[in-house]
């Protein structure tokens, strides 16, 4: 068991990839936003990939280890301390019964990942032990860990002292700007040419009202093609209204004039358009950025959005680790 | 004895409890903040007067780590 002493914020079990395959009945993935860092720590001690861990989020929570385990926390720096010694990122650590692991606010990045070896043994809901917590499932009793929460643990024997080449890490914007990939599509001929340019040469500023259901984003105004104008009484009175449809995740979703991207814990459908798709693959990205961060959206076919998935998914592999 | 009491999170600024003058105890919410849509309060860690309040509400965008609350 680990004892939850200061929860955090939002701190919550993740598995990846989620819980896959009820998209179509309204249930999102959830899993963890930044996977490329969250398989990596699962690595490190022994796991496999997708093994529950914690994802904390902006503050990392303070920690009790009622076992004996083998750690590693990787992401965001949030300056973790075990007993008030100083963490190394990207390493698998052994933590003796009765230590307390220390994490604050988030230095750089955002997001930072807890895994243990073995793996945190929650019961699985829909086949995950991810936490979306809107429906109030996945996770410890479905939501983000609260003070005096026991997180049970399947230990097995991790090895200390194992590393991330520092090569096979995502690298964290040190600049608040963040070039983030775009697929065109599915309602892009709902934009006209000057307001898909505008998309893709304008600096979009991240806003504080944003979590693990959307991303809203600040930045110009959008124009539209006859379509958003030509279309029947149903579809709604906004340019951006379509007849319900289904939303891929990562959709750029427009309403009105505010884009949103929708992201691990977001909704399936919905009444407005969805011009562009962040691939998965540019997830962690969203992920390890933070409320005024400016976007640059880089337009990729569908093909070169697979092959960054596939480069990412070959980087969460034993070969990263020494 | 005196702290300066700094922003934890990025985000707005939500409500602002406290000017210049008042008289806190460690544990007091100076101000809250709020980033995913979650209240992110802000305490005093020592009994004193605040004597300088640095931020206002309803300010957008603040970073992590800035001095917002000075208590002497």
């Amino acid at each position: 068991m680990i004892d939850v002493i200061i929860a955090g914020l939002e701190t919550s079990v993740q598995d990846y990839p989620g819980r896959i395959g009820f998209w179509n009945q309204g249930f999102p993935p959830s899993g963890p936003f930044d996977s490329w860092s969250f398989r990596l720590a699962n690595l490190l001690v022994g796991n496999a990939v997708g093994a529950a861990g914690l994802e904390c989020q902006y503050m990392g929570p303070t920690l009790r280890f009622a076992e004996a385990a083998v750690i590693a926390v990787t992401g965001a720096d949030m300056t973790p301390t075990l007993d008030g010694t100083p963490v190394p990122l990207w390493q698998s650590i052994p933590v003796t019964a009765g230590q307390v692991l220390k994490m604050g606010p988030a230095k750089s990045g955002t997001r930072a990942y807890v895994a243990i070896a073995g793996g945190i043994d929650t019961a699985p809901w829909l086949g995950s032990r991810s936490t979306f917590h809107k429906a109030g499932v996945g996770g410890l009793s479905g939501s983000a860990l609260k003070k005096d929460s026991r997180i049970p643990v399947a230990y097995t024997a991790g090895t200390p002292g194992r590393s991330v080449k520092p090569e096979c890490r995502p690298a964290f914007s040190t600049t608040k700007q963040w070039q983030i990939e775009v697929v065109p599509g599915p309602d892009d001929d709902w934009i006209d040419a000057a307001g898909q340019e505008r998309f893709l040469t304008s600096d979009w500023k991240l806003s504080g009202k944003s979590d693990r259901t959307g991303f809203r984003l600040d930045g110009p105004q959008w124009t539209f093609t006859s379509k958003a104008y030509d279309k029947r009484p149903e579809n709604g009175s906004e340019p951006s209204n379509i007849i319900d449809h289904g939303y891929p995740l990562g959709a750029i979703n427009l309403a009105g004039q505010t884009p949103i991207i929708l992201v691990s814990d977001g909704p399936s459908m919905g009444g407005f358009i969805n011009p562009y798709t962040v691939p998965s693959a540019a997830f962690w990205k969203l992920g390890q950025s933070r409320p005024g961060d400016i976007y640059r959206f880089k337009a990729v076919s569908v093909d070169e959005a697979q092959a960054l998935r596939r480069q990412q998914d070959a980087l969460c592999s034993e070969a990263s680790i020494v | 004895m005196s702290e300066r009491v700094e922003t934890q999170v990025p985000g707005n600024m939500w409500k602002v409890l406290v000017k210049a003058g008042d008289i806190v105890k460690a544990g007091d919410t100076l101000f809250i903040m709020e980033v995913m849509k979650t209240e992110v309060p802000h305490v005093a860690g020592i009994d004193g007067t605040v004597t300088d309040v640095r931020i206002t509400e309803g300010e957008e965008g603040l970073e992590a780590g800035i001095v917002a609350v000075v208590i002497a």
